[in-house]
């Protein structure tokens, strides 16, 4: 019987065990992988560290005016949009509340059909207004997701172009 | 008492001992979740402290401001938040 119990009591403290995130299993910030087109955002940009790092008192040898060497630039990574597997990941992910999910889901409801009124001629909003509704929605599921779960945010940041790509494009967006 | 008994207390003590942490994370998590909805309406809220379930997903709760709402998903499926007085 004693035996029972430890076992029980191993399982509840294994079930009730906290692992804290490793650090270096963590996604590179959305920053880094984000290959968006230079668009108009209203995002804030990040404010600059205010701590200014003392110049040195003695002025360093310059260096011979070499022109510098240009970093091998890589190809820009392919824009790959899966709608299906973003969606799957969104409504499974721990990082968003249960009303959270259902609010969010409500205003892409309300965006998508402000776009079918665009595009019917109806007098709704212009198309800089869609996009600026439209980046301030995904701003808002970034801010619920980056510190949480930032690979699912980093795979938002990158689709963000192709996502407005479908949005923006009437022949697209009645496909989808 | 017996043996089995007392095995049995131990394991009941050790079950509520786990339990109520459990208790108190799901109530952070629905605060931080309800705390996010009212974000998301853009209503002034900081931060919900306390939370009164009036019925299922149907929620009366108060802010850190000082405000009052109620939190509910309506029979459309949207998730509506009244200020209450």
């Amino acid at each position: 019987m004693a035996r029972y119990a430890a076992v029980l009591l191993l399982l509840f403290t294994a079930g009730c065990a906290k692992v804290p995130p490793d650090p270096r299993a963590s996604q590179p910030p959305p920053e880094v992988v984000a290959t968006q087109a230079a668009a108009p955002q209203p995002v804030a940009t990040p404010v600059a560290p205010t701590t200014v790092r003392p110049a040195p008192r003695v002025a360093a040898p310059r260096a011979p005016a070499t022109p510098p060497v240009a970093a091998p630039t890589a190809p820009p990574a392919p824009l790959t949009l899966d709608l299906d597997a973003l969606e799957a990941q969104l409504k499974a992910t721990k990082a968003i509340g249960f009303f959270t999910k259902i609010s969010l889901k409500n205003q892409v409801d309300d965006l998508m059909k402000q776009f079918r009124e665009h595009y019917q001629g109806k007098s709704g909003p212009t198309m800089t207004d869609l996009r600026r509704s439209y980046d301030l929605l995904i701003m808002k599921v970034l801010s619920l997701l980056q510190d949480t779960d930032q690979k699912l945010a980093s795979a938002i940041v990158s689709s963000r172009e192709a996502i407005w790509a479908l949005l923006s494009d009437q022949n697209k967006f009645a496909n989808l | 008492m017996n043996k089995r008994t007392v095995v049995l207390a131990q394991s009941l003590f050790v079950l509520a001992l786990f339990a109520v942490p459990s208790f108190a994370q799901d109530e952070e998590a629905l605060k931080k979740d309800l705390t996010a909805v009212i974000a998301l309406q853009g209503l002034p809220c900081g931060e919900v402290v306390t939370v009164e379930e009036q019925a299922e997903t149907d929620y009366a709760v108060s802010c850190k401001d000082g405000n009052m709402y109620r939190v509910y998903l309506n029979a459309a499926g949207r998730v509506v938040v009244e200020k209450r007085k």
